[in-house]
């Protein structure tokens, strides 16, 4: 994968009408903080016609009829996580619709970005902070550092 | 300004960082791209369904 297959996948969430916030490495990195990452993280609206329209956007990008396996009996249902790995394989989709009883697309505030005329769904760093911070992923305490520390966040009480 | 000279290396420490080409977002994506190139990783393609996070993060670690 490269730049540009990232763009195509970011105007093809767009062009689905594709109801998602991006999290993550990637959503750290639209804000400033740059760190490599193997990764697209998103949480999407929990809904069939949504992920319908993720299908849909994959679709778009890749010739791969493995997206078919994107299922919203399993994201609905007992599997809200999954892992699409696309035929180019470098960096692979992680896709929610929510994060045990803590978070979903409903909960995390987001902002529009622009990249190349693509317009993204990025959550803010305070929110970003709240999903990071508390895991017990050690990147996760980096990255909530980083946050914090950028924009001087601080804990709730 | 593409050399730039210092004293010491307080001196350069203080200097400000050189503007960066780009969004944040392409630098990200760049970083990612030469981290790619240089070290390539092998998952298999395909989509995997997770009960939880902490299973998708398990699964990963597998192919580190």
């Amino acid at each position: 994968m490269d730049r540009d297959e990232v763009i195509r996948v970011l105007r093809a969430f767009e062009s689905a009408g594709l109801e998602y916030v991006l999290i993550g490495a990637a959503a750290m990195g639209f804000h400033g903080l740059v760190r490599t990452t193997e990764d697209l993280d998103l949480f999407i609206r929990a809904t069939p016609e949504n992920i319908e329209k993720l299908r849909t956007a994959l679709h778009a990008v890749y010739e791969d009829p493995n997206i078919n396996e994107i299922s919203s009996n399993d994201l609905l249902g007992e599997y809200p996580a999954l892992r699409y790995v696309p035929p180019t394989g470098d960096l692979y989709f992680d896709v929610m619709t929510r994060l045990g009883e803590i978070a979903s697309f409903e909960t995390v505030d987001a902002e529009i970005k622009e990249v190349d005329g693509a317009h993204v769904r990025v959550a803010t760093p305070a929110a970003l902070y709240r999903l990071k911070n508390g895991t017990v992923r050690p990147q996760d305490h980096l990255d909530a550092a980083a946050l914090r520390e950028r924009f001087s966040l601080k804990d709730e009480g | 300004m593409s050399v730039q000279k210092f004293r010491s290396l307080e001196e350069m420490n203080k200097a400000p960082a050189p503007e960066l080409r780009g969004s944040d977002f392409e630098r990200f994506l760049r970083h990612c791209a030469r981290w790619w190139a240089i070290a390539p990783k092998h998952y298999p393609r395909g989509v995997f369904k997770f009960r939880s996070i902490e299973e998708a993060q398990a699964a990963r670690e597998k192919y580190r």
